[in-house]
């Protein structure tokens, strides 16, 4: 009988810690014609579980490039969570997926891109700059503001260095008023502040903003004032979810199922959504 | 000319299939003053007459409160995932309510579209649907407000409609329903007259305008505050059904279960960052108005809703989707 509740099982490779309380977890498919054959978009997210625990939602953070592994990361927060950051090489866990519609990057080819991402928003971000960065002439400049609330809530810092030593990317890292050290490098203050200090070009750009939804609030008129339009500004959004494919109820904003249709949107899509998420 | 059963022929009907070890449910009374859809030991538990409609309703058959997804098995680093009693019992549920019936082609749609949920689909395939057309209404049926009636065939693999005491005109809707009803009916000179339903309460294409321009209205507000968040209006819906899923068993073996679920739990969206998209019972309220009558025709064309009055009957504090939509019709939000 086909179940589409039962995950695929795949093999930890790697765990990192990232922050006190966020992990990433790279796993490959325990079946290798499935490593071949398994393919999707960045932007799409899976749903990935520690039997006996239960399941979480998660980004798929890792490029749509590459074949060995595919790469989630994640926040402590509750049961499920808990369980997956006592994982170590060799476990086995589950995964469901690809789920949701992805980044349209065939459409935003041409384009300047801009990347701004709060806290634990990296990830859903990290992939789509790596398939930028490896696409690289299909895209223009790259600039990229990333900001958590203190230094040691950043994640994937040293990434952040890579990114920057491309020719036509720029990185801007900030952390929260107070949240910095004393060897501090970057930028002080919240994402949309930085971003907005940091000028730039905006001229047939796309963004890709996510973050906490303040975050994206105080990031809007900044791109208002800019002239980018809220068609060529992207977000994912987080609802909570359970089956992943349009069936237990849980992940609408009004008809729209953020699981099946989302997690991707524009800000003209969301602005014609009820305020329901 | 019309063709008929006796209650002593649908006894025989539910003996034979109880006899082959399948699965019989239909109404019964489990307490004084409960009637619900159960499953029967024998025809004498069949509750035919003289009630208006079970308090529960024929999703539980197709879509079990309590469902076991697949089982797991831990060994060292090793992990091994198993099918767990695929269904496989053939079941007839008798004296149905037709809005009740009429909820199974909604629910199918929900359960096919994108992807087949195949636990949804075999037990719907071996499942055969009797339908009883009513023969009384209370003040909480409005199965005629949402374009359905008494005996509306909709879902129906065969329905009977009262012609007296113990004797039932037979109408087979489907191959199901006639290979059923082979051999076991009379012909006869009598046709059982159309029973009269409720009248029409409102009219869900302004409940759907209402609901498409209202988001923010102080009307879902006043609805919701006395509501207690209790679920019980879905959770006895035929048309509700939202799941949760989640794991049972230990770190070495279990199963990975749904339940059902409701839009009227307060955690129902919480996001683990504390967000809550839906805050409070009004918005949880109009969400569950607005899936009904506007978000499920967007997505399907059809009504989520087949007016059984469940959710009015049971709710404790008197709320119950029909008040809200009379209100909404008679434009008392205005
Ligand atoms: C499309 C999508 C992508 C996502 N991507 C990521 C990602 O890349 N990284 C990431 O870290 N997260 C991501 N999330 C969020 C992630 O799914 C959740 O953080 C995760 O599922 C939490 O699971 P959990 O079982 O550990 O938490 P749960 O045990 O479900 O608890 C989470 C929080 O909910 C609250 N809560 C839950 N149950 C109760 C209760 N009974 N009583 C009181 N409070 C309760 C608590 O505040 C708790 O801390 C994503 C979500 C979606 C929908
Ligand atoms: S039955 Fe009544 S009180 Fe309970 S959740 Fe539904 S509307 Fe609220
Ligand atoms: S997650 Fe179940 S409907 Fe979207």
């Amino acid at each position: 009988m086909a179940n589409i509740y039962k995950p695929e099982l795949v093999k930890v490779i790697a765990t990192r810690q990232q922050t006190p309380d966020v992990k990433s977890v790279k796993v490959c498919f325990q079946d290798s014609g499935r490593a071949n054959d398994f393919a999707f978009r960045v932007g799409q997210f899976g749903i990935f579980s520690a039997f006996g625990y239960g399941e979480s939602t998660f980004n798929i953070c890792s490029s749509s490039n590459w074949k060995d592994y595919l790469e989630f990361c994640f926040r402590k927060v509750g049961r499920v969570t808990e369980a997956l950051w006592r994982l170590e090489e060799g476990d086995v866990i589950g995964f469901r997926g690809p789920y949701g519609n992805g980044y349209p990057v065939e459409d935003w080819k041409g384009k300047n891109l801009i990347f701004l991402g709060g806290g634990i928003a990296m990830p859903p971000i990290r992939c789509a700059i790596w398939y930028a960065l490896e696409n690289r002439r299909d895209f223009g400049d790259i600039t990229i503001v990333y900001g958590a609330r203190t230094v040691a809530d950043l994640v994937y810092v040293d990434e952040l260095d890579q990114w920057a030593q491309h020719p036509n990317v720029r990185v801007v890292r900030c952390v929260d008023p107070g949240g910095q050290t004393p060897d501090w490098k970057g930028e002080i203050g919240f994402v949309p502040h930085v971003f907005d200090r940091a000028g730039g070009s905006s001229a047939n750009s796309i963004v890709l903003v996510i973050g906490p939804p303040i975050m994206i609030k105080n990031t809007l008129p900044i791109l208002d004032r800019m002239g980018i339009p809220h068609r060529a500004v992207y977000t994912s959004l987080e609802n909570r979810m359970k089956c992943g494919c349009g069936k237990c109820g849980r992940c609408n904003v009004g008809a729209f199922y953020i699981c099946k249709e989302g997690p991707v949107l524009t800000m003209e899509d969301l602005e014609r959504l009820p305020s329901d998420y | 000319m019309s063709f008929t059963i006796t209650q002593d022929g649908l006894s025989k009907l539910v003996n034979e299939w109880l006899a082959r070890g399948k699965r019989v449910a239909g109404p019964s009374r489990v307490k004084r003053d409960c009637i619900l859809y159960v499953p029967l030991q024998g025809p004498d538990q069949l509750l035919l007459e003289d009630f208006i409609r079970p308090a529960n309703s024929l999703k539980e058959f197709l879509f079990p409160k309590h469902e076991r997804l697949f089982g797991y098995r831990i060994n060292g680093n090793g992990v091994e995932l198993f099918e767990l009693e695929p269904p496989k019992t053939e079941q007839l549920l008798i004296a149905a309510r037709p809005c009740d019936a009429a909820a199974l082609p909604i629910l199918d749609q929900v359960f096919n579209w994108d992807c087949a949920d195949e636990f949804y689909n075999r037990r719907r395939q071996l499942t055969t649907v009797v339908t009883l057309a009513c023969s009384a209404h209370d003040d909480a049926c409005f199965c005629t407000s949402v374009g359905l009636s008494p005996c509306a065939e909709r879902g129906s693999d065969v329905m009977l409609v009262k012609l007296d005491r113990g004797k039932y005109e037979v109408r087979c809707h489907t191959e199901k329903g006639r290979s059923l009803m082979e051999g076991r009916l009379e012909p006869s000179d009598q046709v059982a007259s159309e029973p009269l339903g409720p009248e029409k309460r409102f009219d869900p294409a302004e409940v759907r305008e209402f609901v498409k321009h209202n988001f923010a209205s102080a009307f879902w507000q006043s609805e919701g505050l006395t509501c207690l968040g209790c679920g019980a209006c879905a959770y006895t819906c035929p048309t509700c059904h939202c799941f949760d899923i989640i794991d049972e068993g230990n770190a070495n073996e279990g199963a990975r279960v749904r339940n059902w679920d409701s839009c009227q739990f307060s955690m129902f969206t919480q996001h683990a960052s504390g967000h809550n998209p839906r805050e409070n019972q009004p918005a949880r309220q109009r969400q569950r108005i607005s899936h009904k009558f506007d978000i499920y025709p967007e997505k399907f064309g059809e009504i989520l809703c087949t007016g059984c009055g469940n959710c009015t009957r049971n709710c404790p504090v008197g709320i119950g989707a029909l008040s809200v939509l009379t209100e909404i019709g008679h434009g008392e939000h205005l």
